[in-house]
């Protein structure tokens, strides 16, 4: 018997997607050079010079491909903002409140049916959204503050103190994205085939993740594969 | 209070010949523009305006009405890193490129160390730090510059350049302690004399700076600020590395906890019969669960 699978993301959205995870990885890389002295010290300057610039042209691309790709689609980026922004169900609280015992116990603790996108990833992705955004906006800033402006010492500093913070919270939220979303959490095993395979999730690992929305599409068959 | 050595500047005896900036351009090898009108007149004496890459120091005019019929309150100052003893610069600098020199108390730079990242710029209170090279929007190579305090002339028992070259006395050099009770002594003259405002400046500031001013007219008419301070927040960024260190670990911790916990994790296959609304185990055949629509069941 065929199996089915639902197409949950489109080439353009696992592409964009691609392009954000490179440049986020390498930003991160690249931005440790200025903020740990140890690495800053590594040869003889001109290494971390090449990281700093690197840092410059990368952050362009981690700002121009969610906003190009949101150009491109302006349909699909209007829906991306309402699977984001909803009223949440009494099944979305569970989840959360379910959350860490979950994570701690997954062979014993059962999460409820979720719509397209879980109340916790709601959560998980707003906050790398938000990071995403505050670290553009200061990025943007100090690069330009520093080099054709001059701008004034408090701005910057300000600026420098957002980048920090929200370095930290990235690195919190991009890490345990990374551990569910590329499916090293065992009950999450596959994942990883929605944004660096064909963008499928089969029926049945659909019908645990996201129970309303599997049983929808389903129903529906618009987006169903058989094969 | 500021130990070590100090650069003294007193306004009352200066006579604006910037000897002391050729001086700092000569010893350090700084050349000015050499072309013709480089420098775009601005209606001040004070040239170049401020401080710039290949200009560590600077002497500053201000004029103002004396009250009286004739003259002007003409007040000269001096505009270069003032080597605090609480120095921003140093604090805010990731790659160790700013120091301390712990026998002069100057505040130096080790140029090989600069990454260019110009985080000294926006942490000095006294908008001091310059950099040469790349200053356009990828400032590949920017290196820091700026007044060095001659540390290489002091260890070397010499007194900074531009204080060797400074005819009338203004620039004097020694010990911290000595060169406040000269500024002090001078300050009272000054008042005696009638110049009320007459104040010492950089005793108190940042935690006492290495450059030490006699201020003859009120501080509005020097580019000085009133109360320099250091950020809080550079301070709250320092402690971001240790809390980053502590919460990568604690997360990695965590993590791998929640990845043993996880090992060995199956769950059955299922499938949706989206007819009879059945979700049922592939495996089995048997119906797990039955999502109800008529009473609302999504």
């Amino acid at each position: 018997m065929a199996k089915r699978y639902i197409q949950r993301h489109s080439l353009q959205t696992r592409i964009t997607h691609g392009l954000v995870m490179g440049s986020c990885v390498w930003l991160m890389i690249s931005g440790l050079f200025v903020f740990v002295p140890y690495f800053a010290n590594i040869g003889s300057g001109g290494l971390v010079q090449f990281m700093r610039i690197s840092h410059r042209v990368v952050g362009v691309i981690l700002i121009a491909a969610p906003i190009i790709s949101a150009i491109m689609a302006p349909k699909g980026f209007k829906e991306f903002l309402g699977k984001y922004f909803k009223k949440w169900t009494p099944e979305d609280f569970e989840f959360m409140k379910k959350f860490v015992p979950y994570m701690l116990g997954p062979k014993r603790v059962h999460m409820p049916d979720q719509d397209e996108v879980k109340s916790g990833q709601r959560i998980a992705d707003g906050m790398l959204i938000i990071g995403g955004i505050m670290m553009a906006v200061s990025g943007v800033v100090l690069w330009l503050g520093l080099s054709v402006f001059h701008a004034p010492a408090g701005v910057i500093t300000v600026m420098r103190f957002v980048h920090d913070l929200f370095f930290l919270v990235l690195v919190v939220f991009v890490v345990a994205h990374a551990y569910l979303g590329a499916g090293v959490f065992q009950p999450y095993r596959k994942t990883k085939q929605l944004m660096f395979g064909n963008g499928q999730v089969a029926e049945s690992d659909a019908l645990y993740h996201w129970g309303f929305w599997a049983r929808e599409e389903l129903e529906k068959g618009d987006n169903v594969v058989e094969r | 209070m500021a130990e070590g050595k100090a650069i003294l500047y007193d306004a009352s005896r200066c006579s604006a010949c910037k000897g002391c900036q050729v001086a700092c351009k000569c010893w350090n090898l700084l050349p000015s523009p050499m072309e013709k009108n480089t420098q775009a007149w601005n209606g001040s004496m004070q040239c170049p305006p401020d401080l710039d890459h290949r200009t560590r120091l600077i002497i500053t005019f201000d004029e103002a009405d004396n009250g009286k019929k004739y003259g002007i309150n003409w007040a000269f100052g001096r505009r270069a890193c003032m080597h605090c003893t609480d120095a921003a610069c140093v604090m805010a600098c990731p790659s160790g490129c700013l120091y301390h020199d712990e026998e002069t108390g100057m505040v130096s730079f080790d140029r090989d160390k600069c990454i260019g990242c110009k985080y000294c710029v926006s942490a000095c209170p006294f908008d001091v730090p310059r950099h040469i090279g790349g200053n356009g929007l990828f400032d590949a190579g920017a290196k820091i510059n700026k007044c060095t305090g001659c540390i290489d002339r002091i260890k070397n028992g010499r007194s900074p350049a531009c204080v060797t070259t400074c005819q009338p006395g203004a620039l004097q050099f020694g010990d911290w302690e000595e060169m406040l009770a000269v500024a002090k002594e001078r300050v009272e003259v000054l008042k005696a004399k009638g110049f009320e405002s007459a104040q010492v400046y950089g005793e108190e500031q940042v935690g006492g700076t290495h450059v030490l001013h006699v201020l003859k007219y009120p501080l509005e008419q020097y580019e000085l600020p009133e109360n320099p301070q250091v950020s809080p927040l550079i301070g709250a960024m320092n402690w971001m590395k240790p809390i980053l260190g502590v919460g990568a670990i604690a997360l990695v911790g965590g993590l791998g906890l929640s990845f043993l916990t996880g090992v060995g994790y199956k769950r059955p296959e299922m499938r949706y019969d989206e007819a009879n609304h059945d979700i049922i185990n592939v495996e089995t055949g048997e119906v797990v669960r039955h999502i109800d629509k008529e009473a609302g069941e999504r």
